[in-house]
């Protein structure tokens, strides 16, 4: 029996252009699926059927993709989990967050928890066996952890995932849409008043201590911008040990 | 004359309490023997020799620190120790009848407090400041949680909490926010700790969090959403999820960190951790790299360069050249044409920094050089520089390195 | 009967001949259709021989391997044994099957075989004592004895009708065996025309007639803009050998294996793996029911082994294990060298496009980078990613007017995707003074500029392309009458806009900066101060200017305007060769033993200068990128900036 496999994908936005396209983490979750042998794989939108960025998901080989017609800014759960509860499959896939409308990651948790799977985030890659699913999560610094569920599970993908494949102009062209009527979805609200993200400055070094010493670490942090370091022919043993001592400063190596 | 008056202070290090005299801990810290270089004149006055003073050794933050210590490595380490050491005589805020709770729960990656850490309880304390308490709900134990700000502490030991268990750990902090019902609980946004306990806790509650929150006041709170594009101006709502340097981190007080009794929990465990998967460190794509040692023209020793990245755990790159001439594989070049990467460090041997290249690394927070060259655009790039030969410093760092390994 | 023999052999090989013809012309027409006036191709064929072919041949080929392998002796050695071949043949016929003409078609006929021994001594000195490496070994090493043995049984059964000898029987030992040299000779040479070496001959003619592009015979400049998608195919491109055209697998099918195009590619000099022969030939045994490469006798493609591919017309000719390997496809720069250098008129690059647009728009197979470039390409309308309003991001200081802000311009500068390098913002910067400099105030697209199409197009996204053409096309005829031409530093942007556009209905008068700047020197309104430095300076020209759009002498005049004497390289005007960047070459990045621009530099270096000039903000960056010690890189404009204000 074919393992059927769930992709959920939205529609991404280009940060530079500001232009559709598909979304780099729903394309991973989509080319994580592809690369199950034998997977049916059922590629679900929640949105509008006429977004032609929808269509370079289905130039990454997949025949069909279902539409759940709500309209732009409802809340697509109470769709997705009803179109899910009827699907019935081992694994659901998914970015982690869309690119654009909220945008806050929320989703693939609520929708496992409406359809009471486990999730598991920051998937870079699974296998299959058993109606197990051994799951690799990235974790910070190219880390990876082993993180085994029985199925089914949700599993949302982020960036250390494989890179998506090519859209192929002709098979997306070719692909069908499907257009699946759902009952009428809630708007979503913003969850606040809503302003363009504004650039917030880093923060300097924290320095607590006295005036001085405030002084003296602003001051310092004045000079050194752009500016290091130097050491001149240094006998190899003093460069190793500088850059040793470097290292562990910065907290790079562990003592 | 070439004293300073900080330096006739540090030489009178046991002249506290006198109105005039100012004193300097961390230099009093540093100070434990003749400054290095530092010689009587003729006329009795202290002389320092700053070339001396200058090929002292390496410092934090890149710059050059004066080592009065003439233990190699030893400023280095006493300027990255734990502030708290410096200042013995903290006030204690006791709140004992707190008005509301608030809790914070930290990542404690590593069983550490981050510096994302401290911020989430510097954002507790915002919110917490007309009378509310904050309540540090850990799993496994944690130091420093007195500094960063909290009057209680939760601490969840059981096994079920070891490792990547989200769904006991979302329980108990259920559990806690059903006994105490607190007003705020602030996570660290992490996207396997906190962002994701968060995640399931406002699943499982039925409430929207403020994800990624950018600032955090008493009175409203920024969450970014839409790709990054939006901010979203809100009344702090009960679940927020901070983004690094949403609010400060506390400084100058302590607080109780008072442990309360921890109940006891039947918890699920669908997921199982099976630990850290064994990774080669050039397994790792470029992009996602933490620690890159990078090899250019000037690298013709390449087992050392092998050696060196090995000893020090880090990601293999190289300059396009050394790519091209197929030293290295394709995908391991940095720069324009290559990957643009962003590690915590980036240490190039015998690399002249091409402007593509330098496109590469503009994100790298740390950049460390070894060329021949004084005047290569990567040793200006660099936060050290070392002019010599890469050929001669690779084996010496690779020694090194193993001495300390084995040594320790 | 007996003095009917020759006669009937030449007659029977004909009619041999024309069996297999009928058969090869089948497997062409297993190719899709294509809109070819016979008629006329018919009537210019002698034409197209005598002039295209005939230039062709009689340039030396690149890097030649051995003294006397020149073009003159290739075009003599045709001249004579071809033209001594069909004469003889005429006359074969007449005097042995017709006993026509006496004594004096007898002795015409001895003066033709005597005048093939002249081309066949040419022949011998190709292929004696070593052949050049570029040249098929195989069949074609026969051809010399088989002229022979047709030269001396023609000869001495020619004898008795030249009343030289008596009339002779073939009924005997010695004639028996002179019989068999003759059928020997003649399956060889008539026969061998409808399948061995000799069929460049009779396809060579068909392929002038029927050839795809008849517009390139007697043009002033190259008919090299690349053509649409057909619009009613089922498959987008080419994927297997009958999805070309039949005038083209006709055309492939012409290939004489000279390999000149060999001896040309960059690719193959720099050990990527393409051999533009081989490549042909690899197209021409997947055109049968069975093909493979165990027949090919010539060079491999670099790095890999010969005799491993498999193919049919009915099956995908791209593949690790089919005809052709993919990197072999990625490989190409489309620089056009195979197909200037090409004696027979094959278009190597539609062949290489077309190929790749199945690769591109049908599988999504585009290696490496391409397929990132190509998204962005989609999404931000520039190769980098960055979007089109930070273009000018440079030039903020030179305060250049929009078009959309002034009423008329002289010269719309198309800035294109150097304005987002900082090497050659350098180069632009000196265009725009150089254009103040000589009154002319130039305006720019500023963010409406999109990227003009090259590089997705030669990486055959035709549709990305198509989509970029028709959004810049819309613009710039938004502007018409705004404007009096395009100004371009980049000749991808020339060829693109200037010969590719019109095919979608963007007609525009588009000029290379090199072009604008000698007629500007020439017409005194830029006075540049002679270069009196004494450097040894060569140029580059850039296969987008030379092969594509002709212009190999405004460079030239614009250094000679600077006092500069350009040292030559031995590959230079329209046999450039290759910096590398063309076709996505750098995005697909398919490695070879060295890198092109290496090999380029070391072009440079034979000429000892110690400056190359550039024309193309390709050519600068791929150039510059090779390791030091080399000459400098600099582009024309940076030159005349110098001189124009060391003129002050």
């Amino acid at each position: 029996m074919a393992l059927d496999i769930a992709v959920l994908v939205s529609v991404g936005r280009h940060p530079a252009s500001a232009r559709n396209r598909r979304a780099v983490l729903d394309a991973r979750a989509l080319e994580l699926a592809l690369n199950v042998p034998g997977a049916n794989i059922h590629l679900i939108h929640a949105g509008d059927a006429d977004e032609p960025a929808l269509r370079e998901y289905l130039g990454m080989g997949v025949e069909r993709l279902s539409v759940l017609g709500v309209p732009a800014h409802a809340d697509v759960l109470p769709v997705l989990v009803a179109h899910l509860k009827a699907l019935r499959p081992a694994l659901v896939l998914c970015g982690a967050a869309a690119e654009q409308g909220a945008g806050s990651g929320e989703l693939p948790y609520r929708l496992a928890a409406a359809l009471g799977m486990p999730i598991v985030p920051a998937v870079a890659g699974f296998e299959l066996h058993g109606g197990r699913a051994q799951l690799a999560q990235a974790l910070p610094r190219g880390r990876r952890r082993g993180v085994e569920a029985a199925l089914p599970v949700l599993l949302s993908v982020d960036r250390a995932a494989p890179e998506p494949r090519q859209s192929a102009y002709a098979r997306a062209q070719r692909g069908q849409i499907e257009r699946i009527a759902v009952p009428a979805a809630p708007l979503w609200q913003p969850p606040g008043e809503e302003q363009p993200a504004r650039k917030r400055p880093k923060r300097l070094k924290l320095i607590s201590g006295s005036g001085a010493e405030r002084m003296r670490a602003a001051q310092g942090a004045a000079a050194s911008a752009g500016k290091g370091q130097l050491l001149v022919q240094p006998e190899p043993a003093a460069a190793a040990q500088a850059i040793y001592d470097y290292l562990l400063s910065e907290g790079i190596l562990r003592g | 004359m070439s004293t300073t008056p900080r330096l006739r202070n540090m030489r009178r290090p046991r002249l506290e309490g006198s109105g005039r005299v100012r004193r300097d801990p961390r230099a009093e810290r540093l100070y434990c023997g003749e400054p290095a270089g530092e010689t009587l004149s003729a006329r009795g006055l202290p002389r320092r020799d700053p070339r001396a003073w200058y090929a002292a050794g390496p410092q934090a933050n890149g710059r050059v620190r004066i080592d009065r210590s003439q233990r190699p490595g030893s400023a280095s380490v006493a300027a990255s120790a734990p502030l708290r050491a410096a200042e013995p005589a903290l006030k204690t805020v006791v709140i004992a009848e707190p008005a509301f709770w608030v809790l914070a729960v930290p990542d404690l990656d590593d069983g550490r407090l981050s510096a994302h850490d401290r911020d989430v309880f510097g954002g507790a304390r915002l919110l917490a400041a007309d009378g509310g308490a904050v309540v540090a709900v850990c799993f496994g134990p944690a130091e420093g949680l007195d500094l960063a700000g909290a009057d209680r502490v939760l601490q969840f030991d059981a096994a079920v909490f070891a490792g990547y268990a989200p769904e006991a750990r979302a329980a108990a902090v259920a559990a806690v926010i059903a006994t105490l019902d607190p007003r705020h609980v602030l996570l660290p946004d992490t996207p396997i700790g906190g962002g994701d306990l968060g995640r399931r806790l406002a699943a499982q509650l039925g409430e929207t969090a403020a994800v990624r929150v950018q600032k955090l006041s008493a009175g409203e709170a920024i969450a970014r959403g839409n790709g990054g594009r939006s901010d979203y101006h809100m009344a702090p709502p009960r679940l927020l999820l901070l983004a690094p340097e949403a609010a400060d981190p506390l400084g100058g007080v302590r607080h109780e960190a008072l442990a309360l009794p921890v109940p006891e929990l039947d918890t699920p465990t669908r997921l199982l951790d099976r630990g850290l998967l064994a990774i080669d460190p050039n397994s790792v794509p470029l992009a996602e790299a933490d620690f890159i040692c990078s090899a250019g023209n000037g690298v013709h020793d390449w087992s050392a360069f092998h050696a060196v990245a090995a000893a020090l755990g880090a990601t293999e790159g190289g300059s396009r050249m050394v790519c091209d001439a197929g030293l290295l594989p394709r995908h391991r070049q940095v720069g324009a044409s290559g990957t643009l990467v962003d590690p915590r460090c980036y240490l190039a041997f015998g690399i002249a920094g091409a402007p593509q290249h330098l496109q590469g690394i503009t994100r790298c927070e740390r950049v460390i050089a070894v060329n021949t060259d004084l005047h290569a655009e990567m040793v200006k790039r660099a936060d050290l520089a070392i002019v010599q030969d890469a050929q001669r410093v690779m084996p010496a760092l690779t020694r090194l390195i193993e001495e300390k390994r084995h040594g320790a | 009967m007996n003095a009917l023999i020759p006669g009937l052999l030449v007659l029977a090989s004909l009619l041999a001949l024309a069996a297999l013809a009928v058969a090869r012309a089948a497997r062409w027409r297993a190719g899709r259709a294509a809109a070819v006036d016979a008629v006329a191709g018919l009537l210019a064929m002698p034409g197209r021989y005598l002039h295209d072919v005939h230039d062709a041949v009689l340039r030396d080929p690149v890097g030649r391997a051995k003294a006397g392998d020149t073009g003159r002796a290739a075009a003599r050695m045709h001249m004579l044994t071809a033209g001594g071949f069909i004469a003889a043949t005429a006359l074969i016929l007449a005097v042995h099957l017709f006993a026509l003409g006496g004594v004096v078609l007898a002795w015409l006929l001895l003066a033709f075989l005597a005048l093939m021994s002249a081309g066949l001594l040419r022949l011998y000195a190709r292929r004696k004592p070593e052949v050049s490496p570029r040249l098929s070994r195989g069949g074609f090493d026969r051809l010399p004895y088989a002229f022979t043995a047709f030269i001396v049984f023609f000869a001495i059964a020619t004898l008795p009708a030249a009343g030289l000898i008596a009339p002779f029987s073939w009924a005997s030992l010695g004639g028996l065996a002179l019989l068999a040299l003759g059928a020997w000779a003649c399956i060889e040479l008539y026969v061998g025309m409808g399948y061995g070496p000799l069929k460049h001959a009779l396809n060579g003619v068909l392929h002038l007639a029927f050839h795809p592009r008849p517009a390139r015979f007697g043009a002033t400049t190259p008919d090299s803009a690349l053509q649409p998608l057909p619009a009613t195919a089922e498959r987008l491109g080419v994927e297997q050998p009958r999805d070309f055209a039949w005038n083209r697998l006709l055309a492939f099918d012409a290939c004489v294996q000279c390999g000149r195009c060999e001896a040309a590619c960059p690719a193959f000099a720099a050990g990527l793996p393409l051999n533009p022969k081989k490549l042909i030939q690899d197209l021409v045994a997947a055109s049968g029911t069975h093909g493979s490469d165990l027949g090919y006798s010539g060079s491999p493609y670099p790095q890999r082994p010969v005799g491993s591919a498999h193919g049919a017309i009915d099956k995908p000719i791209i593949g690790s294990g089919a005809m052709i390997h993919p990197d072999t496809l990625w490989a190409c720069t489309t620089c056009r060298a195979c197909v200037y250098e090409c004696p027979m008129m094959i278009e190597h690059v539609d062949a290489v496009v077309d190929l790749r647009r199945f690769q591109t728009l049908e599988l999504g197979a585009t290696p490496n980078k391409a397929p990132a470039v190509l998204e962005e390409l989609k999404a931000t309308d520039t190769v980098c990613g960055r979007p089109t309003s930070a273009r000018l991001d440079w030039a903020a200081d030179l305060r250049l007017p929009l078009l959309a802000e002034v009423e008329h311009t002289e010269a719309l500068l198309w800035i294109g995707e150097g304005g987002f390098d900082m090497r050659n913002q350098r180069t632009l910067r000196a265009l725009v003074k150089l254009l103040r400099e000589a009154g002319i105030e130039p305006a720019v697209l500023g963010a409406e500029e999109l990227d003009c199409g090259d590089v997705a197009r030669r990486l055959g996204d035709e549709k990305t392309f198509e989509a970029l053409a028709r959004r810049n096309i819309a613009t710039l005829n938004g502007y018409a009458g705004r404007f009096a031409r395009i100004v371009t530093a980049d000749p991808h942007v020339l060829q693109v806009l200037g010969r590719e556009y019109p095919a979608l209905g963007g007609y525009y008068s588009v000029v290379h900066h090199s072009t604008l700047l000698a007629e500007l020197i020439e017409a005194g309104r830029l006075k540049p101060a002679a270069d009196d430095s004494g450097r040894r300076v060569t140029f580059h020209d850039p296969c987008y200017l030379g092969r594509y759009n002709g212009e190999v002498s405004a460079p030239r005049r614009v250094l000679k305007g600077i006092g500069i004497k350009v040292v030559e390289m031995n590959r230079s005007g329209m046999r450039s060769s290759c910096c590398g960047w063309g076709g996505g070459s750098t995005f697909t990045d398919v490695p070879g033993k060295r890198r092109i621009p290496d090999v380029r530099m070391d072009h440079v270096r034979e000429t000892g200068a110690e400056l190359v000039a550039v024309a193309c903000p390709n050519c600068a960056v791929m150039l510059e990128g090779v390791v030091q010690p080399r000459a400098d890189v600099a582009d024309l404009a940076e030159l005349l900036l110098a001189a124009v204000e060391a003129g002050k």
